[in-house]
């Protein structure tokens, strides 16, 4: 017997046959794939196959648990494959310098052309916009609120040399994120040890979560300002 | 009124195509095509995405698919300015 939810929409329960079958495609020939070549950069761009056949399979499901399951499933994928493609160029750099006739030339980012910035918005406005952006993030907390106050702070630290203000330097991110999932472990002990107080947990973890994703998303900011303002 | 199942359908279809065209699709041999025929598959995830309603998953795959396609850009262009066999 299958336990189906009473609110789970008829058009969904006649949708989930089909996704389970074309995910189950899409994986297979992501893994044949997979399977017949041999350069290790084809083998990184085909994983993403098999990561949207996984999306696939969890979308079939079409209530609010999947979308809580597809979230993380995605940034899982992303730091794979950053730590994956790292892996791969600290390699073949090994290998180059292993060989000693080869020399490494200068390593070049993403913007091979100096990118500068010059545009008016990012010297008069940034001040106010971030603000406005972090206050919204925290009135909205959890991933959403996350998401927009990072932006927040990836504006203030794309054009840091707005005027006013001091320089936001986020050298404590490791104590942040260590606080964050204090707040979401704390937050996910007590629903169970007292459910009474399932609205301050809520909001722990909630306020966990936002902390965690501003400051990741801040942090990312941080890393293309290396890229995007060198001269 | 188009109905849902006409998205999820053509989702379906279009991601199936997408990771066709990733495996053994024309010119595959160049790493930088086969990233972009990675779109293809996305895209159709993405209206799959729409007709299950789930907003902030779409919001999400949108995002990571264009982090993840600049990271394997970058390391593309790495590997070929070191020489290696790409």
């Amino acid at each position: 017997m299958v336990f189906i939810p009473s609110y789970v929409p008829a058009e969904f329960l006649s949708m989930y046959l089909p996704a389970i079958y074309g995910a189950l495609i899409i994986g297979f020939i992501g893994s044949m794939a997979i399977a017949l070549n041999r350069r290790d950069i084809h083998i990184l761009i085909l994983t993403d196959l098999i990561g949207l056949a996984m999306i696939i399979i969890v979308s079939a499901v079409g209530t609010d648990l999947a979308e809580a399951l597809i979230l993380p499933g995605l940034v899982v994928e992303l730091a794979e494959t950053l730590a994956i493609s790292e892996i791969l160029l600290s390699r073949e750099m090994h290998k180059i310098e292993a060989n000693p006739r080869a020399n490494l030339t200068k390593s070049t980012s993403l913007f091979p052309q100096p990118f500068a910035l010059d545009m008016e918005i990012m010297t008069t406005a940034p001040n106010f916009i971030a603000l406005v952006l972090i206050a919204y993030g925290i009135f909205l907390t959890g991933f959403t609120g996350g998401a927009v106050a990072g932006g927040g702070i990836v504006l203030y630290a794309l054009s840091k040399k707005a005027r006013g203000l001091p320089v936001l330097i986020l050298d404590g991110i490791a104590g942040v994120s260590g606080i964050a999932w204090c707040l979401w472990i704390i937050g996910f002990a007590l629903f169970f040890v007292a459910p009474n107080l399932w609205i301050l947990s809520l909001f722990l973890a909630a306020c966990g979560l936002l902390l965690k994703v501003a400051s990741k998303v801040g942090l990312i900011g941080l890393l293309m300002r290396e890229d995007i303002d060198k001269e | 009124m188009i109905s849902v199942q006409l998205f999820f359908y053509f989702g379906i279809i279009l991601a199936i195509v997408g990771s066709l065209a990733t495996a053994w699709g024309p010119g595959v041999k160049d790493p930088i095509v086969r990233t972009f025929n990675t779109e293809i598959a996305s895209i159709g995830v993405c209206l799959v995405l729409l007709s299950y309603n789930h907003v902030l998953a779409l919001l999400t795959l949108v995002a990571t698919t264009v982090v993840i396609t600049l990271i394997l850009f970058r390391a593309i262009i790495r590997l070929e300015e070191m020489g290696a066999d790409v």
